[in-house]
């Protein structure tokens, strides 16, 4: 009896060592090149270099979003609308890094026949209801005088978007990269109706941490801000253009020529851009002005039920003290 | 041919050797013939140049070498690189010189021309891009475009001739041209003094192959990609396929463990005594149609993220079934034998420990065999969970790409795995329990028996074991 027991205690050690000596920070990220910039700094070791302990976790956007949600992880990469969501329906969470905004990659992709958005009236749209995605094409129907009820949605988780469009059965997905692009590479004569950049600002992404986690290791945090803004150098120097691409491709698994174009379509944020971002102000130039966009856009479609006080999710001071 | 089909009659040994080998043929000749056989699909074009038109309104996708498009496409790209290039031409003769971008985007776009040309500087055997993984990435790129430069140096010279059909005479004319620019410059590849002015595209080249839909790889296609991705020479990178392998693995394992350390003495009790049978089975019965996945966000509250969640996610698909199946084999016991023991004055432990126990321990030994292949149908619903893990990942992430030529090595590998763990569990029930008469004994499971066979036939010049009839 007793092997057998020290033997049940010693498969659950295995399985779960990870999860006990949990103490540096832990932060979520996912497959868009706003965060996985994060990983030069993982590479480059500037995290040990700065003298903070983070553990980058490689998940899913949205498996990301639930783990946070459920207390397992300290901080996670979101964009500012799934921030309110994920605020208003599990918990709630302060972005200390403002990322990048979508420049291009959030992409409602039309099938052949398909001209322009006009031609979408009637007709069958793919897209994760109440996500990034849902949000741009409401703002692609405004744009060209329609609205929600002029199409049809089918609510597909977005990395599943491709196949859909490559089925026939839609007429037009919406999706982030790397998704759109591959929908445009493996659907013949798809293209790009309307993008993050004819509307650029609607989408900022930042790092959002829970409040206990800030309020009680404000100064590690501080640390992985410096360590962004070493990341954001060495991204905007032309001579490590093909590193960098070397590091990101490689974290996703795709080949450093075709991730070119994804962090072409994001704009990665400089200090000073992301502390004009910062600003309270109306206007997608403004991460409360574009927040204030997501915020309405939830309540009117019922993804939570009262609005969110916008001003709680964003804390410009850890920038702002590296701008001094 | 009448032969063939006598209802539930033997085959002959040869014969049933020969249908084990087809039904593993067979689908792989299918295979061959959907992949090769031409006058199933169409033509297309295999990239060899690719390039980057500027009209990204009607040519949105971003094409790599090595990457399939259809005819009609592949003629449109051409043209619009070549109109790209006259529109060029046009701005380079007019005053204003005015080319629309920035000299740093120039010097960019100018070496995403020179990386264009790699894929043809390969295959005639000027360049190895597999020195990538002896240099840093820094002093790879600074080699590789100091290679190119120099190649368009020599080809402009004439000194180098291109291997038949890897350069059209209009490239060769582009790159004549663009050597003259680069060299105006600077005479060797230099990072900082670069031309920063744009100069002409390679008009994109491809071959015609037969065109297949990107679901259906060729088997060569599959198996160079397998080799590179399991030597860690794959064009994705490194993707670390036997540490995933081994976390695979030990998810589907501990998954398994836990479950049959668990469930095989509570299905043990509850096959021996009606009592808990009643108490207990009914809700695993009821348990056990939940589907699993569902439990997955709660698993990742309750265990966290890393391996744990995705353990107890195998756990969970697994543990019902045991528990059902381990406690109808335990009611299976003679009931003679346990009225027997009983009438010898057994105890009840007694009579679980030395009756119950070795009677069903060639059954249970089965049971578990099957079961664990019940785990591993588990295996890429556990690693999709929480953080996504294993050799899930490449076959997730992979997936949504349409890069099948990568998926499908390790879908290969988990199905290998799975079928060969199996065969020698069971050619080793025969080492076990010598005792059951296994008619049906596979090549895998003689040769397992082999070591037993010769310490039989050393010791007592017999080629079977003995056959223990002490042990019931």
């Amino acid at each position: 009896m007793k092997k057998i027991k020290t033997m049940v205690m010693g498969i659950a050690a295995v399985a779960m060592t990870t999860t006990l000596h949990a103490e540096p920070l832990k932060v979520g990220y996912s497959d868009w090149p706003g965060w996985v910039a994060w990983e030069i700094g993982v590479q480059k070791g500037w995290f040990k270099e700065a003298g903070v302990e983070v553990d980058f976790v490689w998940m899913d956007y949205v498996a990301s979003m639930e783990a946070y949600g459920a207390g397992q992880l300290d901080a996670v990469c979101m964009t500012n609308g799934d921030a309110l969501v994920t605020g208003a329906t599990a918990k709630p969470s302060v972005a200390i890094v403002l990322n990048d905004y979508s420049n291009g990659n959030d992409i409602l992709v039309g099938t052949k026949d398909i001209k322009d958005v006009k031609d979408l009236k009637g007709k069958k749209v793919a897209l994760e209801e109440g996500f990034v995605p849902h949000l741009l094409t409401l703002k692609a129907l405004e744009a060209h005088g329609m609205s929600e009820s002029d199409i049809e949605i089918v609510n597909t988780p977005t990395d599943e978007t491709p196949q859909v469009l490559k089925s026939g059965k839609v007429a037009a997905i919406c999706a982030w990269q790397p998704n759109s692009g591959t929908a445009l590479k493996e659907v013949a004569g798809s293209k790009v109706l309307f993008s993050s950049a004819n509307a650029p600002g609607i989408i900022y992404d930042g790092l959002f941490v829970s409040p206990e986690s800030l309020q009680k290791n404000r100064a590690e945090w501080l640390k992985v801000v410096k360590v962004w803004y070493q990341i954001v150098e060495y991204l905007k120097d032309e001579e490590n253009h093909e590193e960098s691409l070397d590091i990101l491709a490689q974290r996703v698994g795709m080949k450093p020529d075709a991730y070119e174009p994804l962090l072409d379509g994001t704009f990665i944020l400089s200090l000073e851009q992301a502390l004009a971002a910062y600003q309270p102000g109306e206007g997608l130039s403004s991460v409360y002005g574009s927040s204030k966009i997501s915020d309405d856009f939830n309540v009117k479609y019922k993804v939570y039920e009262s609005a969110q006080d916008i001003s709680k999710y964003f804390d410009a001071s850890l920038t702002a003290e590296l701008a001094k | 041919m009448r032969n063939w089909f006598k209802v539930a009659a033997p085959l002959g040994d040869m014969s049933a050797r020969v249908l084990v080998m087809c039904s593993f043929l067979i689908p792989l000749v299918l295979w061959c013939v959907v992949s090769y056989a031409p006058f199933l699909w169409e033509r297309d074009y295999r990239l060899t140049i690719v390039s980057a038109p500027s009209d990204t309104q009607a040519f949105p996708a971003t094409y790599l070498a090595g990457d399939v498009v259809s005819d009609d496409y592949f003629h449109d790209y051409q043209q619009a690189i070549r109109d790209d290039n006259a529109a060029l031409a046009e701005m380079r003769e007019s005053s204003a010189k005015d080319f629309g971008m920035s000299e740093r985007s120039a010097r960019s776009y100018n070496k995403k021309i020179l990386r264009s040309f790699v894929p043809v500087a390969e295959e005639n055997g000027w360049f190895n891009v597999r020195i990538k993984d002896q240099l840093s990435s820094k002093d790879y790129y600074r080699e590789m475009y100091a290679t190119m430069f120099r190649l368009w140096g020599q080809l402009d010279s004439g000194e180098l001739q291109v291997a038949d059909g890897t350069l059209s005479d209009e490239n060769l004319q582009l790159i004549k041209t663009n050597y003259q620019l680069l060299n105006q410059v600077a005479d060797n590849y230099d990072a900082n003094k670069f031309l920063s002015e744009p100069m002409f595209q390679l008009v994109p080249q491809g071959r015609l192959k037969v065109a297949r839909p990107v679901y259906i790889p060729a088997p060569d296609e599959v198996f160079n990609s397998a080799w590179a991705d399991f030597t860690n020479q794959s064009e994705l990178g490194d993707l670390q396929v036997a540490s995933r392998y081994r976390s695979s693995i030990s998810v589907v394992f501990s998954g398994f463990l836990l479950a049959a350390l668990i469930g095989v003495p509570i299905a043990l009790l509850a096959g021996t005594f009606t009592f808990l049978s009643k108490l207990i089975e009914p809700f695993v019965d009821f348990f056990r149609y939940m589907p699993a996945p569902a439990f997955s966000t709660v698993l990742i509250a309750v265990f966290g993220l890393a391996q744990a969640p995705k353990v107890a996610l195998v756990v969970i698909g697994t543990l019902p079934h045991l528990i059902l199946m381990v406690a109808n084999t335990t009611r299976t016991v003679d009931r003679s034998l346990l009225d027997a023991a009983q009438t010898l004055g057994a105890s009840r432990l007694q009579v679980i420990k030395d009756v119950v126990i070795p009677a069903i321990l060639p059954s249970l030994y089965n049971d578990l065999r099957i079961l664990l292949g019940w785990a591993w149908t588990w295996l890429v619903i556990a690693e999709l969970i929480g953080m996504k893990s294993g050799l899930t990942e490449i076959i997730d992430t992979q997936g949504r790409r349409f890069q099948f030529d990568h998926v499908y090595p390790i879908i290969f590998l988990i199905g290998l795995t799975g079928f060969f763990v199996d065969q020698i569990l069971s050619g080793v029930r025969v080492v076990f329990f010598p005792w059951i008469v296994d008619e049906k004994s596979g090549p895998i499971a003689q040769i397992v028996r082999l070591p037993a066979r010769f310490v039989a036939w050393l010791t007592e010049g017999r080629l079977e074991p003995e056959i223990n009839t002490k042990a019931i």
